[in-house]
C-alpha cells in the first residue's frame, strides 16, 4: 500500500539513480515526521490502540475480565449504582463497572473499540478508493465525464446524510440481510461502513480531481502519452503516484472523523445490537448519571477524545511534513 | 420506566388503560407518609401550589379524552366532576372506594346490573351559573362514540351500552356530531328529570366505577370537538376550579383560579384548599429534582408531575420506603398503575414447558438491578397487581407453580430440565423492546441468562414510538418482548380481560383459547363479587401456570414535592397526588 515511488519518479525516471544525495519521499517524510515529537507520542498511541483492539480478547482474558458478564452483586439494589468510589472502580475492575448491570468498562472499552475501529478504518479504505479512482478518472477524461461526475458529486454532498442515515438504518439492513450478511451484527456493521464511505468519497474524489487537472498536463504525463502508454498506465502508473501525498493526508484525518460520527450514530441508536457496545453507546448509556458517577462518562469520553486527536494530529504533522511549505 | 410507557400505551391506538391503581398491599411498597406529618399541620386555604412537568402539554384536557392516571387525578381534582370519584385517602381499601360525586349515592341497578341509575344533585353549575344537568351528562357520554373525533379516551361506553354494532364491529351510533343512529343512543342513555339511567349490554356488576372514566358531563354549548379543552376552546369547569390561561411548549402555563360559582354545598368530596394551580411545561426532568431537592422560591410550592431520576434516588432514599432526614415528608415512593411483564407470543413459542423454561432461565434480579433495583418495583407472581384489593391473590409462581422455586437470578438447570421434557430442542429466539439505552442493557441480561439454559436469543430493538404498533402485528412481532399494564379501575376485570382475550385489545401473547375465554366471560358477568375475585385469582394463576407473559415486576415510582406542600401520599385510586386536597403549608 505505501509503495511510494521516489520523487524523482515524478520527472526523471530512469535518468538520474542519484544515491549519494536522493532520498526518497518517503525517507523525507518520514525524517522529518519524526523530528516531530507530537506526531510521534500520537503515533505510538495509535500504534498501541490498534494493537490493544487487536488482541482485545487476549487483554481481557489477561485481565480476567468480560464485556458480558453481569456482575449483580457489586450494584446497589438502591438505584442500581456501582458500589463504591468512582464508579466501583477496583483491581478486579481497574475502570468501573456499568450502571445497572455491573459489567466492566475496561472489557467493554476493549471490545467497543475493536468495533469502532474496524467500522472507521474499512469505511475509510473504500473513501480512499472510491474518491482516488473516480476523481482521477474525472479529472483526467474531463469533458461530459467530468461533468456528469461532477454533477453526481454535488448530488451526493448535498444529501441531507445523517438524517438518511438515521431514517434508512432499518429498511437498508434489512436488505443487507437478504442478500445474504447475516442478520444482526455483522449487517449493521457493514451497513455503518456501506453508508460512511458512500457520503464520504466526493470530497476526497474532488482534491483528487483537482490535483489530476493539473498533473495531466505536466510533462511526464505529456511524454508518456506521446510515448503511446495507454490510458490505463497514464492513470495509474504516471498519474496515481504522485496523489498519495493528498490521498494519504486525507484518509489520516476521515478516519478520526468517522470514528466520531459512528460514535454519535450509535448515540443515536443506529449501532450495534446488544450486548455488543461501542463508544458511542456506552456514551448513551452513561450521560443520564454524569453528576453521580462521572467516570462512567469521562473514561470512554477520554479515550474517544484521545484517539480522535491522535489522529488529527498526525493527520496534520503528516501534512506539514508532506508539504512544508504550507502555512497554517 | 413509567413516563414512558405511559406515552406508549397512549400512543397506541387500541384502548390504552393506564389509569388507576387501587389499593397499596400490605406488604410492598406503600407510601412513605412520614409519620410525624398531620400533628403540626392542619390544612389552610390560600397561596398557590405550581406543579412542574417535562410534558410540553396536557396530552388531552377533555374530559372524554383524559386517559391516564396522573391526568384524571389531577382534572378530577379542579375542573371536572364526574357522576362518581374515589375518596381522598392514603388508605389502601378507602383510597380505592368509590363515593357519590355528582350523583347523590353510588348508583343503583336492577337485579342483574344491566340497568344502572344515577339522580344528580342540586345546586351543581358550570363556571358561568347554569345548572349542571342530565342532558349534559348524557351528552358528555355521547362524544365518545364519535370515534373519529374523540380519539385515545376510555371506550366503556361503547363497549357496555346497549347499542348494536354494525357489521365492521363499530357502534352503530356516531356521535352527536353526525347524529347517525341518534336514536339508539337516546334509548341506551335516557333522563328522567334529574336522574339519568345507562341500559347496558351485559350484567357490569361495577359500572359504578366504570363512571370514573369517561363518562363526565359537557355542555353541548360549550363543545368544541377536538379542539375542546386546548388553548384557545379551554375547558368548561364545573368544579372548584376554572382555566384561566393554557399555553404549550417550553415555559409554557396552565393557570387555573378559583371558580366564583363552585358551591361547596354540592361538593362533599373536594376541600380545594389553594387559591391557585400553576402547572410549568417543558421542565427538564433533571433541572426538576435539583430544583425540588433544593426547593426555594416558589419551588417550595411545588409538586413534581413525572418521577424522580434514577441517579437522585439513593440520595433522596434511604430504602424504597424511608426518605433521608432532609427528605423527610415530602418525598413518597409507592406502586404506579402497572404491571410489568415479558409475553410471549403463544402461536410462536406452542410449547408450555418451553415458555417455562424461558420465565426460569431469565435472570429477575440483574434486570430490575438494571432499572433501578428495589425501587423500580417489587417482583410479580402474576399480571394482576397486589395494590388493586381484593382481587389479588399470591400465586405462588416462583416457589411452587412450576414445581421447584425459581431464585430472582434465574436457574438455568432447571430451565433445561423442562427444555427436555418439553420433547423440543433448546429454541432460537427473537426479543423485541422499545429502543432505549436502559432496555438495551436489560436485552443483554436476557439474551446471557437464557442463554445460559441454551436458548439462543437475538435482540431486536424497536423505536419507541412504533413498539407496540409493530409488535401487535402478528406478521412484525417476534418470539417475545417486554411489556406493561395498568387497571383502569380496583376490579381485574380491566386486567384478565384485555391481556388473554381477543377482544380484550392488549392481548400481546395473541392467545385465543376457547376454555380461558368461556371462564373469563363467566367472571366478568359474575354479580357476587366475592365469587368474581376468586375467579379472577384463578385466572390469574392459570396464565401464571402456562406462562402466557412472564410476569416481571409489580412497578414502583417515585416523586418529590417542595417543602411547604402537603399532604404527601400516593393516592391509590390512581398512583398519583391527591390534588384535590393538597394545601399550602402555612
Amino acid at each position: 500500500m505505501v509503495a511510494v515511488p521516489s520523487a524523482e519518479a515524478a520527472g526523471f525516471q530512469g535518468e538520474a539513480q542519484a544515491q549519494t544525495s536522493g532520498r526518497s519521499l518517503r525517507q523525507i517524510v518520514w525524517a522529518r515526521l519524526s523530528r516531530d515529537r507530537v506526531a510521534m507520542v500520537c503515533f505510538v498511541i495509535l500504534v498501541f490502540m490498534y494493537l490493544t483492539a487487536v488482541f482485545g480478547p487476549i487483554v481481557a482474558g489477561i485481565f480476567d475480565i468480560s464485556p458480558y458478564t453481569l456482575h449483580s452483586a457489586l450494584i446497589s439494589d438502591l438505584g442500581g449504582k456501582p458500589i463504591g468510589a468512582w464508579g466501583g472502580i477496583s483491581w478486579a475492575h481497574p475502570l468501573g463497572i456499568e450502571w445497572g448491570t455491573g459489567r466492566d468498562i475496561f472489557a467493554q472499552l476493549l471490545f467497543g473499540l475493536r468495533i469502532s475501529l474496524v467500522i472507521a478504518t474499512s469505511a475509510t479504505l473504500i473513501t480512499v478508493a472510491l474518491g482516488t479512482v473516480i476523481g482521477i478518472i474525472a479529472g483526467y477524461t474531463g469533458g461530459w465525464t467530468d461533468n456528469i461526475i461532477g454533477r453526481f458529486m454535488d448530488l451526493v454532498l448535498a444529501f441531507p446524510f445523517l438524517l438518511i442515515i438515521l431514517a434508512l438504518s432499518g429498511p437498508l439492513t434489512q436488505r443487507l440481510t437478504q442478500i445474504g450478511v447475516p442478520d444482526g451484527n455483522p449487517s449493521r456493521i457493514l451497513y455503518l461502513i456501506l453508508v460512511l464511505s458512500v457520503f464520504g468519497w466526493p470530497y476526497l474524489a474532488r482534491i483528487v480531481r483537482g490535483q489530476v487537472l493539473s498533473l495531466r498536463e505536466r510533462e511526464f504525463v505529456e511524454a508518456a502519452v506521446a510515448m503511446g502508454a495507454g490510458k490505463r498506465r497514464i492513470l495509474f502508473t504516471e498519474i496515481l503516484p504522485n496523489l498519495w501525498a493528498p490521498i494519504l493526508v486525507y484518509a489520516t484525518l476521515t478516519l478520526p472523523a468517522y470514528i466520531g460520527l459512528e460514535a454519535a450514530l450509535s448515540f443515536l441508536g443506529v449501532g450495534v445490537l446488544p450486548p455488543e457496545t461501542t463508544f458511542g453507546a456506552m456514551l448513551a448509556n452513561s450521560v443520564a448519571y454524569f453528576d453521580v458517577v462521572p467516570t462512567y462518562l469521562f473514561i470512554p469520553g477520554t479515550v474517544l477524545v484521545v484517539l480522535v486527536v491522535s489522529f488529527n494530529l498526525l493527520g496534520d504533522a503528516l501534512r506539514d511534513a508532506l508539504d512544508p511549505k504550507a502555512i497554517h | 420506566m413509567v413516563r414512558p410507557e405511559a406515552r406508549l400505551l397512549r400512543g397506541f391506538a387500541v384502548g390504552a388503560a393506564v389509569a388507576l391503581t387501587l389499593a397499596a398491599c400490605g406488604g410492598g411498597g406503600t407510601s412513605s407518609n412520614s409519620p410525624g406529618a398531620g400533628t403540626s399541620n392542619t390544612p389552610t386555604a390560600g397561596g398557590t401550589i405550581y406543579i412542574l412537568t417535562q410534558a410540553e402539554q396536557w396530552d388531552q384536557v377533555d374530559p372524554q379524552r383524559i386517559y391516564t392516571g396522573e391526568d384524571l387525578a389531577f382534572f378530577g381534582g379542579t375542573v371536572q366532576r364526574s357522576l362518581t370519584a374515589y375518596k381522598f385517602s392514603a388508605d389502601a381499601k378507602e383510597g380505592t372506594s368509590v363515593v357519590p360525586d355528582l350523583a347523590t349515592d353510588t348508583g343503583t341497578h336492577n337485579d342483574n346490573a344491566t340497568q344502572w341509575s344515577f339522580t344528580l344533585r342540586d345546586g351543581v353549575t358550570w363556571q358561568d351559573g347554569a345548572p349542571v344537568t342530565c342532558e349534559d351528562v348524557k351528552y358528555g357520554v355521547s362524544r365518545t362514540f364519535a370515534t373519529d373525533v374523540i380519539n385515545q379516551g376510555p371506550t366503556y361506553a361503547i363497549a357496555y351500552l346497549n347499542i348494536p354494532s354494525d357489521k365492521d364491529g363499530s357502534s352503530s351510533y356516531k356521535g352527536p356530531y353526525k347524529k347517525t343512529g341518534q336514536d339508539l343512543f337516546d334509548k341506551a342513555v335516557t333522563c328522567d328529570g334529574n336522574k339519568i339511567t345507562f341500559n347496558l349490554n351485559k350484567p357490569v356488576p361495577d359500572f359504578n366505577y366504570t363512571v370514573t372514566l369517561g363518562f363526565s358531563p359537557v355542555r353541548q354549548a360549550d363543545d368544541k370537538g377536538e379542539k375542546y379543552g386546548q388553548p384557545g376552546s379551554l375547558v368548561v369547569s364545573d368544579g372548584p376550579y376554572m382555566v384561566e390561561s393554557y399555553s404549550t411548549g417550553n415555559g409554557g402555563k396552565m393557570v387555573m383560579v378559583r371558580n366564583p360559582k363552585w358551591n361547596k354545598a354540592s361538593d362533599p368530596i373536594r376541600p380545594a384548599y389553594p387559591d391557585k394551580w400553576e402547572v410549568d411545561f417543558g421542565v427538564d426532568p433533571k433541572v426538576m429534582d435539583q430544583r425540588l431537592m433544593a426547593s426555594a422560591g416558589n419551588d417550595q410550592f411545588a409538586i413534581q408531575y413525572g418521577n424522580i431520576q434514577p441517579e437522585n434516588l439513593a440520595t433522596i432514599f434511604t430504602d424504597t420506603e424511608h426518605t433521608t432526614a432532609k427528605f423527610n415528608g415530602r418525598a413518597v415512593s409507592g406502586f404506579d398503575p402497572y404491571s410489568r411483564y415479558y409475553w410471549i407470543n403463544v402461536n410462536k413459542v406452542k410449547n408450555v414447558k418451553i415458555r417455562q423454561a424461558m420465565a426460569v432461565a431469565l435472570d429477575r434480579q440483574a434486570i430490575r438491578l438494571n432499572i433501578g433495583g428495589a425501587f423500580a418495583g417489587d417482583f410479580a407472581d402474576g399480571v394482576i397487581k397486589p395494590n388493586i384489593g381484593q382481587d389479588y391473590a399470591a400465586t405462588g409462581l416462583w416457589d411452587s407453580l412450576l414445581g421447584e422455586k425459581v431464585p430472582d437470578n434465574g436457574d438455568p438447570d432447571f430451565a433445561k430440565k423442562l427444555i427436555q421434557d418439553s420433547g423440543e430442542a433448546a429454541p432460537k429466539l427473537t426479543f423485541d423492546f422499545p429502543d432505549t439505552p436502559t432496555n438495551g442493557k436489560t436485552a443483554a441480561i436476557v439474551i446471557s441468562s437464557l442463554g445460559k439454559a441454551g436458548i439462543t436469543v437475538t435482540p431486536n430493538p424497536i423505536e419507541p414510538g412504533q413498539y407496540y404498533s409493530v409488535v401487535f402485528d402478528p406478521q412484525k412481532g417476534h418470539e417475545f418482548g417486554t411489556g406493561g399494564w395498568g387497571a383502569d379501575w380496583p376490579n381485574a376485570s380491566t386486567v384478565i380481560p384485555p391481556l388473554f382475550t381477543q377482544k380484550g385489545g392488549w392481548d400481546l401473547s395473541q392467545l385465543d383459547d376457547a376454555a380461558f375465554n368461556q371462564k373469563v366471560e363467566a367472571a366478568q358477568t359474575e354479580l357476587d363479587r366475592a365469587k368474581q375475585a376468586t375467579a379472577w385469582q384463578d385466572l390469574n394463576k392459570e396464565a401464571a401456570q402456562n406462562m402466557y407473559v412472564i410476569p416481571t415486576f409489580f412497578g414502583l415510582s417515585q416523586t418529590l414535592a417542595g417543602t411547604k406542600v402537603a399532604p404527601i401520599y400516593r393516592w391509590p385510586a390512581y398512583g398519583s397526588w391527591p390534588y384535590g386536597e393538597m394545601y399550602v403549608k402555612s
